[in-house]
């Protein structure tokens, strides 16, 4: 049987809750259950009813889930044109992602999709185009992007110093990041002994992390179970509810229901 | 008593009752479970209690910190702040004026 304080805690870290403040929260119910002797079922009750009441205490009491107007244009590409020897993949795609918006770039593989992704992070050059960025711009490859020997620690502290974290907050932000991805407990891991779902928490962790205006996801969620894939839709959603330009490109349709406009690439060829 | 309405009424002024307590001198989660319990309010359980703590703290009427004790685990000590002392005078004033409203439109009732 799961212990109560494990199921407790990564509930809180599922919430969102900083890591630090959950650390304190299941110290202090352990605590108590330590000096009453009584059970932590009987003294809170359930660990998710009770993640609820706690993040209700700690959450100023304005309407929980208020989305933002759709804001101004973050992202914006014009006539973009890629050829890979005599192919063209991409033949003059534009696209407006505004604040507070999910687009999602749908298509058939080899449609182009991460291409046009890569050339709006600035990573790959147009043949003609132009790809204008209002702000910072995160970007989540499929897979990649992270580095073998170091620690998930180290990969948040840096993240972190590029955005002027010191090493104590980047891993706090980071851990508090990844709690919300159902990964309770980052730390000391080589990212090598990772395994692929959680390489892709990791990236995902370390995009949140830079705080960026203009985020860009090349289908995240590979490897992940469907807690964690919903986790992931939450927290998209959660980017997009504080003003947040938010790209994901997908083969699944399926989503499409979760996002506010689609670009389907490869339809007039 | 009618235990529902006893406890609807306690979630009203529980709040208070902790700043109450905290008049008294720095506490933990448990010994304030234990006073309530003493005054006659308990028993309060710490899935009531402890998100009472968290709020009064985000709010600034209490301050935290963690301390190991004598023998045992660290504990979280809570005191309260000079607003939380500002607020628990203003809440026993206004208090003893509802209790004492409701008081005279009870007993003119049962006379």
């Amino acid at each position: 049987m799961q212990d109560w304080f494990d199921v407790f805690r990564s509930a809180l870290l599922r919430r969102g809750v900083p890591h630090a403040t959950v650390r304190q929260v299941v110290e202090e119910a352990r605590a108590h259950t330590g000096d009453s002797g009584e059970p932590p079922l009987s003294a809170f009750g359930g660990p998710e009813a009770y993640a609820d009441a706690v993040v209700a205490s700690l959450t100023p009491t304005d309407p929980g889930r208020t989305r933002a107007p759709r804001g101004d244009v973050l992202l914006r590409a014009r006539g973009i044109t890629k050829r890979f020897g005599r192919r063209t993949v991409l033949r003059d795609v534009a696209l407006d992602v505004h604040a507070g918006e999910v687009l999602a770039i749908v298509g058939a593989n080899g449609c182009g999709k991460s291409t046009l992704l890569k050339i709006c992070a600035g990573m790959v050059s147009p043949d003609s185009g132009t790809v204008e960025i209002a702000g910072r711009v995160g970007y989540c490859p499929q897979d990649g992007g992270t580095i073998e020997f170091l620690t998930a620690d180290e990969h948040f502290q840096l993240v972190g110093a590029g955005r002027g974290l010191g090493r104590a907050d980047a891993r706090e932000h980071g851990r508090t990041w990844a709690g919300r991805l159902d990964w309770a407990d980052p730390g000391a891991t080589q990212a090598r002994h990772l395994s692929g779902g959680t390489r892709q928490k990791l990236n995902l962790t370390m995009s949140a992390l830079s705080e960026p205006d203009v985020l860009l996801l090349d289908e995240p969620y590979q490897g992940f179970d469907r807690g964690t894939y919903l986790n992931f839709w939450d927290l998209v959603w959660a980017w997009r509810d504080r003003g947040r330009a938010v790209v994901v490109v997908t083969h699944l349709l399926a989503e499409l229901d979760k996002v506010d406009t689609v670009l389907t690439l490869g339809e007039s060829r | 008593m009618d235990p529902d309405r006893r406890s609807q009424w306690l979630r009203g002024v529980l709040d208070l009752c902790v700043l109450g307590l905290l008049a008294d001198g720095e506490s933990y989660g448990y010994e304030l479970a234990q006073a309530l319990t003493r005054a006659g309010l308990g028993p309060i359980q710490g899935g009531t209690l402890y998100p009472v703590l968290l709020r009064l703290e985000r709010t600034g009427l209490v301050a935290t910190d963690w301390r190991a004790g004598e023998a045992g685990p660290a504990r979280k000590y809570y005191r309260l702040t000079p607003a939380g002392e500002q607020t628990l005078r203003a809440a026993a004033s206004d208090w003893r004026g509802f209790a004492g409203q409701v008081g005279t439109v009870l007993e003119t009732a049962v006379k």
